[in-house]
């Protein structure tokens, strides 16, 4: 059975502002009046919101209750279609349907419903708490689900380590015409290089220095390429390497525009060696290099900002991602996955590290999450023609210490280190509205993080799937 | 496209050592040159840049941010299967230690000249062995050459030798840093039939690739305190050294066929230089050999039994060419451009030593370092080398290092 994207309501988001209803209303039907919208937001008794619209049932009761077969489930979209002319206006519908998602419109004279707005819905644009989310993962089912995992079984990372799920679904999407280069860390730490004549990668795989992953992928790709062969080169390369001791050979293989896709797994330190600073360490951080004692209290310097570097190189693609968003994470593998074949292509992947920064490994998902929607990570994706753009809001963020509280590693910050960290971060957002202000296009073309990105990429996506 | 003419075959040219090298590498049909400017390479990488930039060489060129990322990068090519090239001296050398270090282990048959300059500090940039002798243990083969003729040869014959299916080893081809990378001589360039005959096509990844047709993972973990782990290392270990070990022979017959193709016989591990009936040998390492030679010419002429010993081939050392060559003799001075720290004398001093130990007798012998930081190795130099080794009495115990030019 295929999966289709849908709306989404998280009820314990919704303040009942009825902004959805009349952006709707704006964008089906050109009223303002929230009575013309094909959905609402409705409180009961104890304060609580529902919500009356379209579910585009998999099994969908409106269907058989027509008449006139006017209503009908696209298999392609996963969208229920009213077909205005073989409507009788019988209603039968709204009576088949167990949600209200289909209902007379008195104005129009005739049933109106949800339509997805073809892929960006108007109303989860219009949400600001959150409440209705557009979830884009059925692409994730449907197009990766059947590929390959090119891993092998029982790679040996921590319990609840995230940096498997990073390498598992990006090894899936890139697919088998790839030479990976994993160079000293957790990659390679957990057998994907393997041990001893075994290989715990399905691709060919390479150890190299923790210096020269760049270089050395940039040789094999430009020898291919000069042989007319698409082999597609990739990096997965921890924080430590990429920022620390391998930058330099990583901003000249930047520099040259090398074809390859290069993902960081940051995790925030060097944890395959025992959890020491990196300088993508966060401020504050414990790590066992800065330990927390009477004369020091965690990292004394702020994380170095990778990513916006590797923009400053003008790479072919850049972007930073989270496993806790996945869709987007996808979206932004597929773009670097395109950018690299002409070019130079950087995704910088947030990993909550169990083992290294103390809190239960159940909880992974739940970090990296937190670690977004408090502004500890931004979300953004970079082009040299469109520019930088923040691909998740970072209005109204959660409260840090939603983030913090969660982590052994800061559980011994001190008011003015967290101040300090607060303050961090307000520069950070800072520093990247500035970017996506400065480097945007100004063209009215430029179009919100949504839906469009996904149409954009269904083709080369869909050919190689 | 209109045809491009390639680089010059089959005539005569006057050039330096580094255009020679260039020349070499151009003739080899290199896949893909990586560079970085350090002196006195830099010419050397510079000609490569502009045969390609001309079409004269059909390679791909990567400018790279380092040294590191130069033998890196060839790395990656070698391991897609392409035939390749790099130079460097000096401090650049010491930057590319790292995958330095690799590259033989990865049995990676790539080929990189050595222009040679003398190690930091004192901050010099001029000649000297001392970047060189300070990498020999990390299992490169390494040739040094005499002439700007040697350098071109040696740098072909080094592609033979470098991907032999069982030596799969790279190759440093060392030549002097100012004397051979600037100092110019008439030349005699092969035809390219000549040496496309010679090397065939490039054989550079039968045996460890990145490639997603042959997909398999190059150079995973080994050791470990137990299992299969220790062992594995160790078969690696000695794999190498055999490799190393056959390279012997693999350069004697590379030279051998060189010479039948070209008509050109250079020594390929050590060159005996009037050492008929000699009883005192200089023996020497590179561009110092000309004038050594001239120094034991002029002693010859004076009845003197001088001979004079040329070491071309440094790794892997030809220690029993070396003995043969030496033990018979009453007395013998080795000249070092370089410096052995810990032993106070000159590297290729302490390998002869070592090279006569356990024989039937050692003649005695003495070390002597000149021509540091560019300083000229003259005649008159070895004429004092001479003197001083023909008046060694035969008692065997450590003798004092001679330091050429030391003003004491």
């Amino acid at each position: 059975m295929p999966a289709y994207n849908t709306i989404v309501f998280h009820a314990d988001r919704c303040d009942g502002c009825g902004k959805c209803m009349l952006a709707c209303a704006q964008a089906k039907s050109a009223s303002d009046s929230p009575q013309r919208a094909r959905l609402e937001v409705l409180a009961d008794d104890a304060g609580r919101f529902e919500l009356a619209m379209c579910r585009q049932c998999a099994d969908p009761e409106c269907v058989p209750s027509c008449p006139a077969a006017a209503l009908a489930k696209n298999a392609a979209t996963g969208v229920i279609e009213w077909d205005h002319g073989k409507c009788i206006d019988c209603l039968l519908c709204t009576v088949g349907c167990s949600y209200a998602g289909i209902a007379l419109d008195e104005a129009a004279g005739h049933v109106v419903k949800c339509d997805q707005c073809g892929g960006d819905p108007a109303c989860v644009r219009a949400c600001k708490p959150g409440a209705l989310e557009y979830l884009t993962m059925a692409r994730i089912y449907e197009e990766v689900g059947s590929l390959e995992d090119l891993f092998v079984q029982g790679l040996a990372g921590c319990q609840g380590c995230n940096t498997e799920l990073v390498m598992r679904h990006t090894l899936r999407r890139v697919g088998p015409d790839t030479v990976v280069a994993a160079p000293p860390g957790c990659v390679p730490g957990m057998g994907a290089v393997g041990y001893n004549g075994l290989t715990g990668t399905k691709v060919p795989v390479f150890h190299p220095l923790l210096t020269n992953t760049a270089p050395m992928l940039a040789g094999l790709k430009r020898f291919y390429k000069r042989k007319g062969r698409q082999v597609t080169a990739l990096a997965l390369a921890g924080d430590g390497g990429a920022a620390d001791v391998g930058f330099q050979s990583l901003s000249g293989a930047a520099e040259r525009g090398e074809e390859i896709l290069f993902l960081v797994i940051d995790n925030e330190g060097y944890m395959n060696t025992g959890m020491q600073r990196s300088s993508c360490t966060p401020y504050g951080a414990w790590t066992s290099t800065t330990p927390v004692g009477r004369e020091s209290h965690g990292k004394s310097q702020d994380a170095k900002n990778l990513p916006l570097i590797m923009v400053e190189h003008r790479c072919a693609y850049v972007a930073t991602a989270s496993t806790a968003f996945m869709a987007d994470f996808y979206l932004k593998l597929d773009r670097a996955l395109q950018a690299s074949k002409t070019g130079f292509a950087y995704l910088h992947v947030y990993s909550p590290c169990t083992t290294g920064w103390r809190f239960p490994s159940k909880k992974n998902i739940e970090v990296a999450r937190k670690a977004v929607e408090s502004n500890f990570v931004l979300l953004w994706e970079y082009t040299p023609t469109a520019g930088l753009r923040l691909t998740r809001s970072v209005d109204d963020p959660a409260p840090l210490s939603e983030y913090l509280e969660v982590l052994g590693k800061y559980r011994h910050l001190t008011p003015e280190q967290v101040a300090h960290l607060q303050r961090h971060i307000a520069e950070n957002v800072a520093t990247i509205k500035r970017h996506a202000v400065a480097e945007a296009p100004v063209s009215p073309a430029s179009t919100p993080p949504g839906i469009s990105s996904v149409r954009a990429l269904q083709g080369p996506a869909a050919s190689q799937a | 496209m209109a045809a491009v003419a390639p680089v010059p075959s089959g005539r005569l040219l006057a050039c330096d050592g580094n255009e020679a090298a260039a020349l070499a590498v151009a003739l080899a049909r290199v896949d893909m040159v990586a560079v970085y400017p350090i002196t006195p390479q830099s010419s050397l990488v510079e000609y490569l840049a502009k045969f390609i930039a001309d079409g004269r060489l059909q390679a791909e060129l990567v400018d790279a941010e380092g040294e590191h990322s130069v033998l890196s990068v060839l790395q990656g090519a070698a391991l897609a299967g392409a035939r390749t090239f790099t130079a460097t001296s000096g401090p650049g050398l010491a930057f590319m230690f790292e995958p330095y270090l690799r590259t033989p282990g990865l049995r990676l048959p790539i080929v990189m000249s050595i222009v040679t300059r003398d190690t930091l500090t004192p901050q010099c940039v001029w000649g000297g062995h001392q970047d060189a002798m300070s990498v020999r243990e990390a299992g490169w083969v390494q040739m040094y050459c005499e002439t700007v003729q040697e350098v071109l040869d040696t740098t072909i014959i080094a592609y033979r030798v470098a991907e032999q299916r069982d030596v799969m080893l790279p190759v440093n081809v060392c030549h002097d840093g100012n004397y051979l990378s600037y100092g110019t001589a008439r030349i005699e360039l092969p035809e390219q039939d000549a040496v496309d005959r010679f090397l065939g096509a490039p054989d550079v990844n039968w045996h460890a690739a990145l490639d997603p047709d042959r997909p398999m993972a190059v150079d995973p973990l080994t050791g470990g305190p137990g299992g299969a782990g220790p062992a594995t290392f160790v078969r690696y270990r000695r794999g190498q050294c055999a490799g190393m070990h056959r390279a012997l022979d693999a350069i004697r017959d590379a030279h051998r066929e060189w010479g039948r193709l070209t008509g050109r016989n250079h020594a390929p591990l050590i060159e005996c230089y009037r050492m008929e009936d000699a009883d005192f040998a200089i023996v020497t390492l590179g561009s110092m050999t000309g004038a050594a030679k001239d120094a034991v010419d002029e002693a010859r002429a004076a009845h003197r039994r001088v001979g004079l010993v040329k070491v071309k081939t440094f790794r892997p050392f030809p220690a029993t060419d070396v003995a043969d060559a030496l033990r018979k003799l009453r007395a013998f001075g080795v000249v070092d451009r370089s410096v052995d720290f810990a032993w106070n004398c000159g590297p290729l001093y302490r390998e002869v030593v070592t090279a006569l130990q356990g024989g039937t007798r050692s003649p005695t012998s003495r070390s002597f370092i000149g021509g540091l930081a560019g300083a000229d190795l003259t005649v008159e130099h070895f004429q004092d080398v001479i003197e001083t080794v023909g008046q060694m009495r035969d008692v065997a115990g450590p003798r004092d290092t001679v330091w050429l030019d030391a003003q004491e």
